[in-house]
């Protein structure tokens, strides 16, 4: 996997044939602009090179290679364990590898709760027409499409109702999920992300399936071969996207991102946000699917894994796993400890330094937004007469945007408007 | 200024949405449409999505704003947003599913709760090319596009078949119905109604000349 220095010294190495594309799509994805370089992106080398002899995790070191230059695609997996949280590095190996063997067990018995409701689960096979009417009558009719299954009685529980209602949706959606790339040709695999987000589903009913999950999991099933851990690695992605997909018949959750995004704006930039209110884009509906789906679809899917790999990098916070664990915390007086600082990402830090709660609900990829706002303030102000217009101009950006000069936009913005909101 | 300004010379601009359940063909309709484009490998539309393109009407360029909806039930809070303004809809299912046929009277409701009473609206039954697959018959469908007083039209966006045809019968509806209102009114429909305003096709006195159903069909 891991190719020679020469090539790796040069930035010449070819990338794209981690996630190669199919060639008949070459011309409809935005060309990648990621190239990993010696000396900013964390290597094979230097990551194995982080690690003790028992396997604790220089976190610091790893933080601060990553958000110079992103991660190679060769551990891009191992390593998003460890930002999104799935893992603590400060345990050992064999701690790890307890937790990996727990994990894929509990994962394997939520699967067989599902397959033992719907046998197409885990059969290498997926749903696409709806199994169960609204009010739980078994539709016969799907039986072709769903490859011979039918439910037989009246569904009567409601929870396994809400959750039969999803699969087909979870199902349309896998069947044109980056279609473009070579890996979902193989049938198996998108029958893999059907399961992960059925299982997934299942768990999580209070929200359910929501369209744009699909593209967050994608590429998990992609990174990890084993199943339980892409859905972990999943899992925990979700923490903190989740609540934007909590819908109900008035609102959609991502509407507090929203909210924020109108505060930013209005703070660090008032004549743009002015502007947009005035052209009846004061809420900022535009910019859902950016934050739904975090830029993959304005991103190439290896410049998408760059993106969230620097985002996720700056919102470390070396609580993460114990909150979702539901540990005790132990780096509960970082502000006045320069060296426990130092453990969390740059974005996180500012909080901290400024004696917020750590608990905020503002996340990164909103001040991304906002930067990607910024770089159009020009032609936005001077050419946008209406809504339609702000879309076209922000739909230019598609795989013009420099994931690393968005994100250091965005902390600049962060930090513009932590001074500005502070001071009033 | 951007390469797309040369296409804002228009007399008239349109609003039209397009709605309709969850993997219908909504963006396929539209792509071939605005760029003749169709695509096996388009993803699920995420909120709301648009695009443009202009037609001719009589001697007037009519541009129609074309706004591309999810089809998903959960982002119907965001999406019924987008249809305030809207002079036209496109109302979409798919011919070879039933139950996205069985969800248009929810849409049509959920269209006309959100939209001027007079908004011109079009039942169209989407990938009409799979025929061996096919649930619902032309005679259902264009009977309850009478019963509601909708245009009616089969396309398939795969095979450009009536694609064309279904978005500027609605579009000339439109105009006909804004020229003839304006008329009424004795004013020149071109200065009546300034470049770059989205039009309302008007009170509600000329319902019959926006709703003649089932003009044509496949």
């Amino acid at each position: 996997m891991f190719c020679c220095p020469y090539m790796w010294r040069s930035g010449g190495e070819d990338l794209q044939g981690f996630y190669p594309v199919r060639p008949e799509c070459q011309s409809d994805v935005p060309r990648t602009r990621f190239k990993s370089r010696a000396g900013k992106t964390l290597s094979a080398r230097r990551w194995h090179a982080a690690f003790t002899e028992d396997g604790h995790l220089d976190m610091e070191k790893v933080l601060r290679r990553i958000q110079r230059g992103g991660i190679h695609p060769s551990i891009k997996g191992a390593v998003w364990e460890f930002l999104s949280g799935c893992y603590d590095p400060d345990s050992t190996f064999d701690e790890r590898t307890k937790l990996r063997n727990q994990r894929r067990e509990q994962y394997g018995a939520w699967k067989e709760e599902c397959k033992n409701m719907v046998p197409v689960v885990g059969s290498g096979k997926y749903i696409t027409m709806a199994v169960v009417s609204e009010n739980g009558q078994p539709i016969e009719d799907s039986s072709v499409e769903n490859q011979g299954w039918v439910v037989k009685t009246a569904v009567t529980d409601e929870r396994i109702l809400q959750w039969m209602l999803s699969l087909h949706q979870i199902g349309l959606d896998v069947a044109r999920t980056d279609r473009y790339l070579s890996f979902y040709e193989n049938d198996i695999n998108q029958s893999k992300l059907w399961d992960v987000l059925a299982v997934y589903t299942w768990l999580n009913l209070d929200i359910g399936y929501v369209q744009g999950m699909n593209d967050i999991c994608s590429p998990m099933i992609i990174l990890f071969e084993d199943e339980a851990d892409a859905f972990w690695c999943f899992e925990r992605v979700m923490r903190r996207l989740r609540e934007n997909f909590r819908a109900t018949a008035t609102s959609m959750g991502v509407q507090t991102q929203l909210g924020v995004l109108s505060q930013v704006i209005k703070t660090v930039d008032p004549r743009l946000h002015q502007h947009l209110e005035d052209l009846d884009g004061g809420e900022y509906l535009f910019a859902i699917r950016m934050l739904m789906v975090l830029f993959r679809r304005e991103f190439s899917f290896l410049d998408a894994l760059y993106l969230w790999e620097l985002m996720w990098a700056m919102e470390y916070n070396p609580n993460m796993f114990a909150t979702y664990e539901e540990l005790e915390n132990r780096n509960n007086n970082a502000a006045d400890d320069p060296k426990l600082l130092k453990r969390y990402g740059k974005f996180e830090r500012k909080y901290v330094n400024s004696g917020k709660n750590e608990r905020h609900s503002n996340t990164i990829a909103v001040f991304v937004v906002a930067s990607v706002l910024q770089t159009k303030n020009k032609r936005l102000l001077k050419e946008a007469k209406g809504l339609d217009d702000v879309v076209q101009i922000l739909g230019d950006i598609a795989g013009n945007l420099d994931a690393k000069k968005a994100c250091k936009e965005a902390l600049k913005i962060h930090e513009k408007f932590l001074k500005k909101a502070n001071r009033q | 200024m951007g390469a797309y300004r040369a296409e804002d010379d228009y007399d008239y601009l349109f609003k039209v949405v397009l709605t309709g359940d969850s993997g219908v063909g909504k963006s396929n309709l539209l792509s071939r449409f605005t760029r003749n484009d169709f695509s096996n490998d388009s993803r699920a539309t995420i909120g709301v999505e648009f695009a443009t393109r202009s037609i001719q009407c009589d001697d007037k360029i009519v541009k129609a704003q074309i706004w591309d909806t999810a089809g998903q039930e959960r982002y119907r809070a965001i999406t019924s947003a987008y249809y305030r303004g809207a002079v036209g809809a496109l109302l979409v299912y798919d011919v070879t599913r039933h139950v996205t046929f069985e969800n248009v009277e929810r849409w049509l409701k959920e269209l006309r709760d959100h939209t001027d009473a007079n908004i011109v609206i079009m039942l169209v039954g989407n990938k009409a090319d799979l025929r061996h697959l096919r649930a619902i018959s032309t005679e259902d469908a264009k009977g309850f596009a009478e019963r509601e007083n909708t245009f009616f039209m089969e396309t398939s966006a795969l095979e450009a078949l009536n694609v064309e045809n279904a978005f500027t019968e609605v579009l000339t509806e439109i105009y006909r119905v804004v020229s003839k209102k304006a008329l009424e009114a004795g004013d020149d429909p071109t200065t009546a109604l300034p470049k770059g305003q989205t039009i309302n096709v008007g009170g509600r006195d000329d319902i019959s000349a926006v709703k003649k159903p089932g003009c044509c069909s496949a």
